[in-house]
């Protein structure tokens, strides 16, 4: 126990009176939910991995990966767990619950959302449980982002079991795995009913979601999907806004042609949300007007949109000020200077892979990993279907390569969504 | 606890909460939106409540379901060595804010527990724990406000893995039981009258207005099954 005098006394009691001011909560690194406890403001140890496997590849299963990112590290770069599921399942994303003592990562299309314990022992996650009743509970197929709210896990999905198609919903499971409730996306007033990733502020009350397509669209070849002139109209077109509390829609936004990833500025006294629509290769900016309505603006392009460079994911900076942008087809890495969210200038890019999908920060910008997978289905052939994680350096100027897995090579599979991790939780 | 622990502590709390020294000041900000009404919205059951056994301020074992259940509880897990400004202090504050806005709603209040329960029984015994109500409950009237603590260990486990409420001792801390520094995830449990959670606030959820427009939307539904 920490010796306490009279000092230290005066000085802890003013910073306890200074910090009990309420205020909004603060994010984990950059993406995950305001709600997450121990967050990584220093460097972190672990690269989390969600893998598809690929038949022949390998044991073939989708799995979690762990791979060494402390550059002070024997072992930097290099996987040092690898976990299978049991299954291939089309492996996608996955949250951390709101201590971060479990991570949370769904299979697409087999409908399961399978748990590791990364708490107890964080160099080596262990499969605790597969929650395998989403279909039966909520009617929902795809299960996609994983938000952690307060003792429970905000699941959204991309479908529902009846038609396969893009009208689906969200559900919720306490941390134990317990279903708790579900909720349909508007299919009313402007709605259409489709889902992909949640984001919440909860100064505002205010939770956003974005949409994309359902089975019938993400389980096809995309080379045949883009010829089908009826299926490429099955795409979302609409972000909502919730009241968080009630979970009830308060505004439709229409955002055409698939608003995926949507990120919340973190900076104090910031109240918007910024999103990219992957078909038309645009950024939206979501914010409220001065009556209080939120309003969903076209701020910017992404590349040549008669490319279709296709914007995947997108990561931004803990004060708000940047913005990564990840295009998959033209394999390039972009950063969009956000001091003016309503008008970002692209100020830098670098075709970091043949393909990339996933990037993630660290929270002090320095790091920045990028992954090379979409969707089975999606991704190239030949030799452009590397798989990969790489990390990067950035200096505010460029990206330099630090070290890099090849997926193919180690025969994990595809390598997917990205989650950080420590050795060492930090106090809550 | 020692004189100079009990000193200790007693100058922490009031320097973290001066308005303590003045019950029914704990002032709370205003919203930055407006909550949805209370009885409008629905707080399905998260889980249940588990059983255990708990040890209350003035020595006696109690059955934690008298704690739990029969009355809307609002439960939060403390220790009361605790300086981590945004853990078991925040908690605390909100749970005097809580106490202070159901005062303008008496009748409410009548049906309303608070609970702080400790998670650090080697050294929160009932006396602490007494002491450490004393401190912080403020006025007298309002709503109940019991400061529990467990016999060990052993009987607080159960509890806090059925909450799931997570618990590490830090890994720079002493290793000396009842002198460790804990780590946890700040959360507060929102139970009804039958024992089940119904919302859970962290750090970043913890407005006392919320927690009310939350008390009103349970005690609605159950004037409306009556």
């Amino acid at each position: 126990m920490v010796s306490i005098t009279p000092l230290r006394i005066l000085a802890l009691g003013f910073a306890i009176a200074a910090a009990l001011v309420p205020r909004s909560a603060a994010a984990d690194e950059t993406c995950n939910s305001p709600y997450m406890a121990n967050l990584i403001k220093g460097q972190e140890d672990f690269v989390y991995v969600w893998t598809l496997g690929v038949e022949g590849l390998g044991d073939g299963q989708d799995k979690l990966v762990t791979v060494d990112v402390n550059p002070a590290s024997k072992t930097y770069g290099k996987v040092v767990a690898s976990v299978s599921v049991g299954e291939r399942g089309e492996a996608h994303h996955m949250g951390f619950t709101d201590d971060r003592r479990f991570l949370w990562a769904g299979g697409l299309s087999s409908n399961k959302i399978h748990v590791f314990d990364v708490a107890a022992d964080p160099a080596k996650p262990k499969l605790t449980k597969t929650i395998t009743n989403l279909g039966d509970k909520s009617g929902w197929l795809g299960p996609h982002t994983f938000y952690a709210l307060p003792g429970r896990m905000l699941v959204g999905n991309l479908s529902n079991v009846k038609d396969k198609g893009g009208v689906t919903g969200m559900a919720v499971y306490n941390n134990k795995g317990d279903f708790v409730s579900s909720v349909p996306m508007p299919a009313t007033d402007g709605g259409d009913g489709y889902g992909y990733d949640i984001a919440i502020n909860p100064s505002r009350n205010a939770l956003l979601t974005s949409s994309f397509a359902g089975y019938k669209n993400y389980m096809r070849p995309l080379g045949e999907l883009i010829k089908d002139g009826e299926a490429m109209k099955n795409f979302g077109n609409t972000m909502v806004m919730w009241d968080l509390k009630a979970l009830k829609p308060k505004q439709v936004l229409a955002v055409p042609g698939g608003p995926l990833e949507i990120r919340w500025s973190l900076a104090k006294g910031d109240n918007w949300a910024i999103t990219a629509a992957a078909l038309t290769s645009k950024l939206w900016l979501v914010k409220q007007d001065k009556d209080k309505k939120w309003v969903a603006k076209e701020v910017a392009t992404i590349g040549d949109p008669s490319k279709i460079p296709l914007p995947v994911d997108i990561s931004i900076r803990a004060d708000g000020k940047g913005l990564w942008v990840n295009t998959f087809m033209d394999g390039k890495t972009r950063y969009f200077d956000l001091t003016d969210p309503e008008a970002p200038k692209q100020t830098y890019e670098l075709a970091t892979g043949k393909q990339v999908n996933m990037i993630s920060q660290s929270w002090d910008g320095k790091r920045v990993y990028i992954t090379s997978s979409l969707l089975a289905n999606w991704d190239k052939g030949g030799a452009d279907n590397e798989q990969f994680i790489r990390g990067f350096a950035w200096d505010g100027k460029a990206l330099k390569p630090a070290f890099e897995v090849d997926f193919n090579k180690e025969k994990l599979g595809r390598a997917h969504h990205m989650k950080l991790g420590t050795a060492k939780l930090r106090p809550a | 606890m020692t004189f100079a622990g009990k000193l200790a502590s007693a100058a922490l709390l009031a320097l973290a909460f001066p308005a303590l020294a003045h019950p029914g000041a704990v002032a709370t900000s205003p919203l930055e939106f407006t909550p949805p009404a209370a009885g409008t919205y629905e707080l399905p059951p998260i889980q249940s409540v588990p059983e255990g056994e708990v040890l209350d301020a003035s020595g006696y074992f109690r059955p934690f379901a008298d704690y739990t259940r029969g009355r809307i509880t609002l439960l939060g897990l403390v220790y009361t060595r605790c300086v981590d400004a945004e853990g078991c202090p925040r908690a605390t504050w909100a749970f005097s804010a809580v106490r202070n806005l159901l005062r303008t709603a008496p009748q409410l209040a009548r049906r309303v527990r608070l609970v702080t329960l400790s998670f650090d029984p080697v050294h929160d015994d009932h006396q602490a724990v007494a002491a450490y109500g004393q401190r912080v409950r403020g006025r007298r009237d309002g709503a109940e406000w019991h400061f529990l603590t467990t016999r060990s260990r052993r009987a607080l486990a159960p509890i806090l893995d059925g909450l799931g409420q997570d618990l590490r001792v830090a890994a720079d801390s002493s290793a000396i039981p009842g002198t460790e520094e804990f780590t946890h995830t700040l959360k507060a449990f929102l139970i009804d009258s039958e024992g089940r959670v119904r919302e859970i606030y962290s750090t970043g959820y913890l407005m006392p207005q919320m927690i009310v427009n939350d008390i009103r939307t349970l005690a609605r539904e159950i004037s409306r099954s009556r």
